[in-house]
């Protein structure tokens, strides 16, 4: 049973805490103008403010829970018999007596302890503040007080005050009303008002409006990961209409490229890779390309994201059974449960433990989980209730309950078994008919193979003398264990009758070839079998009882202790949907998942519109209104704009989870259309931009940085999906894109990749072992287990490959050659050419002064250099100087900030 | 205030330099050699970072360190600090608790070291017969012998010492000496991690991280096989005068870029990262070629011998760059070197083999070069081992587990106290009782050394001022100090 004692009427028949007759409200009302007084935080902001008596819910509660809980009153013994988790209990005491005299903070053992360092014990790394004390001090000395009478007794071990109930982040989303503002001119959208309305507590308003050119670059980058065309920026810059920037966005969100940009950001949360990780040797997985090419498609056909999820939790129970003959959206949501099997998996290598391995697979699914829907850092529960969410460790377990009938320890499935055939029936039956056909042609082949060999023995044996050849042939004829003595050197004497299938070309060379073309043909027939394509699922066995799932005393799975029933964080079963069965007799399956995929798809579910709209938002701002997209809890960082958040949340709900439509919603406000230049006044105020009165500089990430090279050179590939680009070790032991070749261990031939080299970075393999060090030097993120947030690096490595890297200097070359193939010889039209296409803007007079006097310099330098070698193909690859000049002029580019930076 | 003018005076420089001025010079070649800013006020608004060498606020007696990073807790117990109580109970009950990290293979089982211990040096310092080389250089160094943490994980432990807080996302020691003190090398990164050729320690890229300082503090990995820093060359065709020229150009194009963007920091340290990967190309080829070396300082550090060649080139590399002005070198073992919870009968000496002499040799070369007063050597990991037997499965299957309650570390030179043993653990080598070094009492030691004030080295976060020791003490070891 769980502990609910704040929500249950009270005995005393009290009227309800005003939080939670505001949440009551929120949950009937949901649109009604409640605004900011939904938030806990905010209510407790103002509350903190007035000299109001200190709460031991409000404020003793949680420094106490962080410190001591783990040994007074959560853990298996109650250390010197105290506990803290309620006020009666501190005053009480334990061994040592009263911890709290209410009124005398001197008096109070608790205070005395702490300040004197002897408690929490010195070993504990994590210390309470000064103010933390202080708190403590205050509270006693004004009496110790509670809000509200406490529970007779915890029930197992653990409750969760009204306080954390009402953390803001677990209170159902509200929609709040767009306050009022001043610059009406400047309001777009109400995310405008929500914005500007703190500025203008500021004093501060927008900044004014980025140019074309800023704006179309940016809207191309932040939707498309590319850059628009000199031409599409020169259409947009003239283009008078009102609906310009509608038409923009339009045009953008319709391109395919569109999947591939949003997809990425998908996959860093889901972790997605094309290896197992887990052990050094980092097997491959050969199918997961088909997860990475659903979601791209999903992206980009729009898919509503309540049914993206959920066919990515669920899809297998949704798919009726038998899976036969699958129906092309059938494969899709067996597909779509990939994102179950992404975490780091070595259940398959040899010597590993396979219990320990398997409990890590499912610790590293229920991360990736937890922090790409929940926001949350459920895994500190692993080991012991968290430490400052009110996540318990039963909390994990229950969680755990609800993937663990599919990720079953007991009956463990590893990487290779768990692939599903896409054969149908059909397909089966196609096979069958061409393998008999081929092995009609294989029974051909070998009675001809034996008439040969045949032949030429006669041939040969006529060439022996007379006498001998009966002899040879009976030795010959007999089966070579029960051939004589004799025999077997009769035909060591005479070796040239020991005609075999392998020798007949040495006899025969016409016969052999004609047996090849057999073969050829036997092959050939074989290839036109359907080809047998696999989804790497995560499916659920039919009708065996799930397995238990246990609370691991300390997280050690070696040590199972109470059985859990599958749930939601109690913190979150705040509505009937979010009660889930431990086996729902409606399907095939437990039904478990399917049940909790469609409590977070409600629509009432708190975190799971907040959490997306943030990562949304974070992606065309370079920072989420909650900056810790992973961590929503209490350890997170507070939302700069928690209306925004919750308009924006419910906004995505009403417009049935269309994130293209998010976008829209977005970027056709006024926060999104400022220029990004720093004031002193907005520095003054504000030089972190968290109040965004202007848009950020934002360095490009690792994979735009690598697309946009590409496409300048222009040599982009625009393929989509498929098996990924492979990425192998140079001889340095630089990872590059290339097919492994080794011979003994070292690199042999390169084989060509062809135009797959120019593909997409997304399309790159994801080997865990081996990042593509081009990506990695730009912070490509390591996938342990998933990537809840990238970070930003400006390090003198990554200039030195702007500066020297083989690929850029290769690809400056190819700038260099399509520059000069469109626009002719003339220094001056190749340089504005260069310029327009990787700025997007034609330069200025200063730049082409200065590009023109660099570009006949380099000219000149060329000239006078010998060439880079004598033989022909030395000559070859070298530009002629001209080119080798402008080739450098593109490579300025860039390496430039102007370049790597969006605005 | 001088330091501001003068910055103010290169940034009109700089902005003279732009385009249509025709200047072509590279920014650093007009940075003066030894100019001196002073120290990093987090205050200052705007917020400037730069990797100018600073003037510490006391007179510092060590101005580089090198850290011999011994990931995974080499033994205590077997290397550092002899216990005759353990000889006499071998293979008994242990006669107190024990706080064991993995409990599925724990025993109470006493383990006595198998390896002898004798007194080494004038000082007469007990060392075990597995470090030979030490023992040569021990009234060089500063044994301290009352090492805690009191975290018992690797990841845990190993961020508590290099960087402070058990949490990730603090910047790593090198991070904070270099965001204090600047780099005294125009032309080498101011931090360097030289990574093994095998697997990367536990916390990987994280233990050079800059944390929440700015990136510019982040520390450069050297590689340990060629390419040692990646794309450290161009093409034949275009070193020399075509990569000046190209340099000139990206960095007049980002200084105008910058112009439009004022106040964008990022920016700006990309500008810084230019010019410090176009200095790095001629200097680091310079510092990383050992070809320069004596064939008697190659013998010293044991680069002759294939057991030692690796780490002695790595000690060998080490001292050069600090020869050359980088204020911190961390040289890294592989991932879990020294965490013997088996086998550690074979194991710990074959450990030993790899990394004695080189770290001797070290210790020795900067010594008769004149080095070792300025610089301190640091030898040491995240944690020791306990006193009891784990995984008793027989004479060479056991191993130790982890103790982070009390363990070794030796430092050497940057103004320690020489020949010296510092702390106590108890009888059985299992906590530290006496004169306990925590990783914050270690921490505030090494800012003293450094003259630096661990409440002055501040960085503004959030509207929080966060620094190297939050929420502790941290007592500066006066014991410890020459």
């Amino acid at each position: 049973m769980r502990v609910r004692l704040i929500l249950e009427p009270a005995p005393d028949k009290r009227p309800l805490a005003p939080l939670s007759w505001l949440r009551c409200v929120c949950l009937c009302l949901a649109s009604m103008a409640m605004a900011a007084s939904c938030f806990a935080a905010v209510a407790c902001a103002a509350d903190d403010e007035q000299p109001a008596p200190l709460s031991y819910e409000r404020h003793v509660r949680p420094i106490l829970k962080t410190h001591c809980f783990h040994c007074h009153g959560e853990g298996d013994e109650l250390a010197g018999g105290l506990d803290l988790r309620l006020r009666r209990t501190l005053v009480q005491g334990g061994d040592s007596g009263a911890a709290v005299l209410p009124g005398s903070a001197d008096q109070s053992l608790l205070l005395e302890r702490m300040q004197a360092g002897d408690m929490p014990p010195e070993e504990v790394q994590i210390r309470p503040s000064p103010a933390e004390l202080a708190t403590i001090r205050r509270w006693i000395e004004q009496g110790a007080v509670t809000l509200r009478p406490e529970p007779e007794r915890i029930e197992g071990g653990w409750y969760v005050t009204e306080e954390e109930r009402q953390y803001w982040a677990f209170q159902p989303v509200c929609r709040p009303v767009a306050p009022a503002v001043q610059a009406l001119d400047r309001v777009r959208t109400p995310i405008d008002q929500f914005i500007l309305s703190r500025l203008e507590q500021q004093g501060l308003s927008f900044s004014a409006e980025a140019d074309r050119p800023t704006l179309i670059r940016r809207a191309s980058l932040d939707l498309l990961g590319l850059l628009p065309s000199p031409e599409d920026v020169e259409r947009f810059v003239a283009d008078e209409s009102d609906d310009a920037y509608d038409r923009l966005l339009d045009r953008l969100l319709a391109s395919p490229h569109y999947g591939q940009r949003w997809g990425r950001h998908w996959l860093d949360v889901a972790g997605y890779a094309d290896s197992e990780g887990a052990t050094d040797e980092d097997p491959p997985r050969p199918d997961a390309h088909k997860y990475r090419d659903y979601v791209i498609r999903a992206f980009y056909g729009d898919k509503p994201f309540d049914q993206f999820l959920m066919e990515q939790l669920a899809g297998d129970e949704l798919v009726p059974r038998p899976w036969n003959n699958l129906r092309p959206e059938d494969i899709e949501k067996l597909v779509a449960t990939g994102f179950l099997r992404m975490a780091p998996d070595g259940t398959a290598a040899a010597g590993a433990d396979p219990a320990l391995a398997r409990n890590q697979v499912l610790a590293d699914t229920l991360q990736i989980v937890s922090s790409a829907v929940l926001g949350l850092t459920v895994g500190c529960a692993q080991c012991h209730n968290h430490r400052y969410d009110p996540i318990s460790q039963a909390d994990y377990f229950r969680l755990r309950a609800i993937l663990e009938p599919a990720l079953d320890c007991r009956n463990w499935k590893a990487p290779p078994a768990r692939r599903i055939s896409l054969y149908t029936d059909a397909d089966r039956q196609r096979a069958a008919e061409i393998e008999q056909q081929a092995k009609e042609i294989d029974t051909e082949r070998a009675k001809k193979q034996q008439e040969y060999i045949e032949r030429t023995f006669e041939k040969e044996l006529a060439k022996l003398p007379e006498e001998l050849r009966e002899p040879v042939r009976a030795a010959r004829n007999a089966p070579p264990k029960e051939r004589t003595a004799e025999q077997t050197q009769l035909l060591k004497e005479h070796p040239s009758v020991n005609v075999t299938a392998g020798s007949l070309y040495l006899y025969d060379r016409q016969a052999a070839d004609e047996l090849k073309q057999y073969a050829d043909r036997a092959a050939e027939v074989r290839a036109g079998k359907p080809v047998e394509e696999f989804v790497r699922a995560l499916t659920e066995p039919v009708g065996q009882t799930p397995p238990d799932t246990f609370i691991f005393y300390r997280g050690d799975h070696q040590q199972p202790r109470q059985r859990v029933a599958p749930a939601e964080l109690d913190v979150l079963r705040i509505d009937p949907l979010s009660e889930l069965p431990e086996n729902d007799d409606e399907l095939p399956t437990t039904g478990r998942r399917l049940a909790y995929a469609r409590w977070l798809t409600s629509g009432r579910h708190p975190l799971t519109a907040r959490v997306l709209v943030n990562r949304v938002w974070g992606h065309h701002f370079g920072r989420g209104i909650v900056e810790t997209p992973g961590d929503f809890g209490v350890l997170g960082v507070p939302p700069t704009h928690p209306e925004l958040l919750d308009w924006l949340a419910d906004e995505l709900v009403r417009g049935g989870w269309s994130l293209k439509r998010l976008h829209r919603t977005i970027m056709l406000s006024s926060v999104y259309r400022q220029a990004s230049r720093r004031t002193p006044e907005l520095d003054a105020v504000d030089t972190d931009n968290r109040l965004y009165g202007r848009m950020p500089v934002r360095r490009l990430e690792a994979e735009v940085i690598r697309d946009l090279m590409l496409q300048v050179a222009g040599q982009l590939q625009t393929r989509l999906g498929g098996p990924p680009v492979p990425v192998m070790a140079d001889r340095v032991g630089q990872f590059v894109l290339g097919i492994e070749n080794l011979n003994a261990g070292r690199p042999g031939e390169v084989i060509p990749l062809g135009a797959d080299e120019f593909r997409r970075s997304v399309y790159v393999q994801v080997r865990r072992s081996r990042p593509l060090s081009e990506l990695e030097a730009f912070d490509a993120p390591a996938m342990e287990p998933n990537c809840a947030q990238r970070t930003t690096s400006t390090v003198a490595p990554q200039s030195l490959l702007l500066m020297n890297g083989e690929r850029v200097i290769e690809l400056s070359a190819q700038f260099a050659r399509r520059v000069a193939a469109e626009a002719g010889s003339e220094p001056e039209a190749r340089l504005r050419r260069a310029w327009q296409l990787a700025c997007g803007t034609p330069p200025d007079a200063q730049v082409v002064e200065r590009g023109l006097r660099f570009l006949a310099a380099q000219t000149e330098y060329f000239q006078q250099l010998p060439a880079a070698g004598d033989s022909q193909e030395a000559q070859a690859g070298t530009l002629a100087p001209d080119l080798e000049a402008l080739a450098a002029f593109c490579h300025a580019l860039l390496s430039s900030n102007q370049f790597l930076y969006v605005d | 205030m001088n330091s501001d003018i003068r910055r103010a005076t290169r940034r009109h420089f700089l902005a003279a330099q732009a385009l249509g001025m025709g200047g072509l010079a590279m920014s650093w070649l007009l940075r003066e050699q030894s100019l001196r800013a002073a120290p990093t006020r987090p205050e200052l608004q705007p917020r400037r970072y730069d990797l100018e060498a600073k003037t510490p606020v006391h007179p510092p007696r060590a101005t580089a360190m090198i850290s011999l990073w011994m990931q995974g807790g080499p033994s205590h117990l077997d290397l550092f600090d002899p216990k005759p109580e353990l000889d006499k109970l071998d293979g008994q009950k242990f006669p107190g608790e024990v706080k064991y990290d993995n409990a599925a293979q724990a025993s109470a089982k006493v383990m006595a070291s198998p390896w002898k211990f004798q007194p080494r040096g004038e000082c007469g310092m007990e060392l075990s017969e597995l470090l030979p080389h030490l023992g040569r250089v021990a009234d060089e160094i500063c044994l301290i012998r009352s090492m805690r943490t009191g975290v018992n994980n690797h990841g845990q432990s190993i961020r508590a010492l290099n960087s402070g807080l058990v949490i990730p996302g603090q910047p790593a020691l090198g991070s904070w000496l270099v965001y204090g003190l600047g780099s005294e090398s125009r032309d080498l990164p101011a931090y360097v991690a030289l990574i093994d050729p095998g697997q990367l320690p536990v916390l990987g890229v994280e233990n050079w991280q800059n944390g929440y300082l700015p990136s510019l503090y982040q520390g450069t990995v050297v590689r340990p096989r060629e390419p040692r820093i990646m794309n450290l060359a161009p093409p034949a065709r275009f070193q020399g005068p075509a990569q000046r020229e190209y340099l000139a150009l990206l960095q007049e194009l980002n200084q105008r870029h910058l112009a439009e963007h004022p106040g964008e920091l990022d920016l700006e340290a990309r500008i810084s990262s230019f010019d410090l990967a176009a200095r790095m190309q001629t200097a680091a080829a310079e510092a990383l070629d050992l070809s320069g070396e004596t064939a008697e300082t190659r013998q010293l550090y044991g680069l002759d011998i294939p057991a030692t060649a690796d780490y002695g080139t790595r000690c060998l590399i080490a001292r050069r760059l600090v020869e050359r002005g980088v204020r911190f070198v961390q040289v890294f073992t592989q991932n879990q070197f020294w965490d013997h919870h088996g086998n550690i009968r074979s194991a710990l000496p074959a450990a030993c083999q790899k990394v004695d002499q080189p770290s001797a040799a070290l210790v020795l070369d900067l010594k008769r070069r004149g080095l070792l007063d300025s610089t301190l050597v640091h030898w040491g990991g995240e944690m020791g081992r306990l006193p009891v037997i784990q995984n008793d499965a027989g004479p060479a299957k056991v191993g130790r587990d982890h103790n982070t309650y009390g363990f070794s570390t030796w430092l050497a030179g940057g103004g320690v106290r020489a020949g010296y043993v510092h702390g106590a653990t108890d009888e059985f080598g299992h906590e530290a009782v006496r004169d306990v070094v925590n990783h914050y009492d270690y921490h505030a030691t090494l800012l003293h050394l450094f003259g630096l004030d661990r409440e002055g080295l501040a960085y503004e976060q959030n509207g929080r001022q966060r620094r190297l020791i939050e929420g502790e003490q941290g007592e500066v070891v006066r014991g410890i100090l020459a």
